[in-house]
């Protein structure tokens, strides 16, 4: 049983971009939890977390995507699940967490949807 | 050819001489050596009869067995060398092995000096035969492997002391979890209850809980969860979850209401980067009506569904539809539901650590499907053969449960009568 996770970062204009393939458990969730505080985000931008070579996520798993999403939240940004593997979206549904995430197809339609913080308003 | 430098040294090797010279007087100390370098090598030297009896030994062996030549030679055996133990594996094994294969080498042996004290060596012997092909005699040689056992020695003591640290972590581990489950299920008059607890690592806490505990007014509660993550920290949580529950519950009893307030809780003490979260089932049983059934009022917490397997043989999940891992946002969403126990109903709890065993099923894991057709075989059942048929289950995953796994199971007896039938 391979318990390897590939945890691989980029950044866009839109935000950093987090790509996870493999399986997330409570054996590899600190590989992701480890990349959070060195992620550049300014407020108004979002976090990309792509999941398309995500092959299982168990509740630490979970936890970590949660941690991600409040480091988001702490900087101003948003977070943006993609390609989100159908027994993912089922245990989310699970745990009710479909609706705490916002979730796009792929990273590009996550950039498209994008839309740039305009000047602050008065 | 021979040059001096001048200073008058003779004899000595000056820095400058010519490598003839060199090599000259180093094969002058090797031919007069033969002797010395048997006498005096780095390793000692033995050679026996056939039988064993020593007809030559050299002063390394000598020296470090405290003996004389003239104790030895001609007078001993080999064997009178050895401790017990070491005479009798020459005996069994080195002398037969020896006279097989002609060779023998690297065999650990203790040898006795002349005073008591045991000297720890590796010994190799060769057969040494004439030119008819007719053995002769036994050479051996003795390596001294005092430096090597010590080393052996200081790898086993630290072997031993890892060994009974991780024996000292596992007991605390054990006597932690303890303290996270209820030593005995309460007895509720009229319910047949069963819980397990399956141990996935006796190295790591797991973050599975359960309880069920009397409230006022002739109600249980009980509940059955799951701490996401493992070890002391996630038995921390473990533990705050479990009192806020039986707290919360003293406080306002409804389902929804305790999980809401736990949730409170969670979120207000873990929030940041290293955020805590459980899934749990919290219930009431109430007693309903003369024919000892039971109402039973669920609110989950983003928990995998409770199975009901019903008399009639039929089995499903007990869907809880919206409710919310506890702990990630300031106000959880959390689903309610209701169910009769009717006599012969039985309901069952779990957490994913079943599910999520590696087995056989879809992508590797056991699966919500397959538990539902283990459900459906089952049923109709009782709380003690439903643990036992998921404890048997989990057997026979074996090492394919990563993560702990509880079980609690509810069930109405029949009556007495239909019992008979």
């Amino acid at each position: 049983m391979n318990h390897e996770l590939t945890v691989r970062t980029r950044t866009t204009p839109a935000g950093p971009v987090i790509e996870l393939a493999g399986v997330l458990d409570h054996h590899s969730a600190p590989d992701v939890r480890t990349v959070l505080p060195h992620l550049a985000l300014s407020p108004g931008q979002q976090l990309v977390i792509d999941l398309d070579r995500l092959t299982f996520c168990d509740s630490t798993g979970i936890t970590v995507l949660i941690a991600a999403r409040n480091h988001a939240l702490a900087a101003g940004a948003s977070v943006v699940l993609t390609a989100v593997p159908d027994d993912v979206i089922r245990t989310f549904r699970l745990v009710g967490l479909e609706r705490v995430f916002s979730i796009q197809p792929t990273s590009q339609a996550a950039a498209a949807a994008w839309t740039r913080p305009g000047p602050p308003s008065e | 050819m021979c040059r001096t430098d001048g200073n008058g040294k003779s004899g000595g090797s000056p820095p400058d001489s010519q490598p003839g010279d060199e090599q000259a007087m180093f094969s002058a100390l090797l031919e007069d050596s033969a002797e010395d370098l048997y006498e005096h090598a780095p390793c000692g030297y033995l050679s026996t009869t056939l039988d064993g009896r020593i007809a030559k030994i050299n002063r390394t062996l000598l020296d470090w067995l405290g003996y004389e030549s003239s104790d030895l030679v001609g007078r001993r055996d080999f064997s009178d060398l050895l401790t017990v133990g070491g005479r009798l594996y020459h005996e069994t094994h080195f002398g037969p092995l020896l006279r097989m294969q002609g060779t023998i080498s690297g065999i650990a042996l203790e040898l006795k000096t002349a005073d008591g004290d045991r000297l720890p060596v590796l010994v190799t012997s060769i057969i040494r035969t004439g030119s008819d092909g007719q053995p002769l005699l036994i050479r051996t040689t003795v390596f001294d492997a005092r430096d090597r056992r010590t080393y052996e020695a200081e790898l086993l003591r630290a072997r031993q002391e890892s060994d009974r640290e991780r024996e000292r972590l596992k007991r605390l581990n054990a006597t932690l979890q303890k303290t996270l489950l209820p030593p005995t299920l309460v007895d509720v008059p009229g319910l047949d209850v069963a819980a397990y607890y399956h141990v996935a690592s006796a190295d790591e806490v797991g973050g599975d809980f359960y309880d069920l505990f009397p409230l006022a007014s002739g109600t249980w509660g009980f509940f059955l969860g799951d701490v996401c993550g493992k070890g002391a920290a996630a038995a921390a949580v473990t533990s705050l979850a479990r009192y806020t529950l039986r707290a919360a519950a003293v406080y306002d009893p409804d389902p929804a209401a305790v999980l809401a307030n736990l949730n409170t809780v969670l979120n207000h003490e873990y929030n940041g980067q290293d955020p805590r979260f459980c899934t749990v089932i919290f219930g009431l049983l109430t007693p309903d009506g003369d024919e000892g059934g039971f109402q039973v009022t669920l609110a989950s917490g983003g928990h995998p569904p409770a199975l009901l397997m019903r008399s009639d043989g039929h089995a499903d999940y007990l869907p809880t539809p919206g409710g919310q891992l506890i702990g990630v946002l300031p106000d959880a969403d959390i689903a309610t539901t209701s169910v009769r126990l009717d006599p012969g109903d039985t309901l069952f709890l779990h957490t994913d650590g079943l599910t999520e065993a590696h087995s056989v099923g879809a992508d590797g894991r056991y699966g919500d499907e397959a538990l539902l057709e283990f459900a459906q075989e089952l049923a109709p059942t009782t709380a003690r053969d439903t643990v036992a048929a998921i404890r048997d289950l989990l057997d026979t995953f074996g090492t394919g449960v990563d993560d702990d796994t509880a079980v609690l199971a509810f069930n109405v007896p029949r009556h007495s009568s239909e019992e008979q039938m």
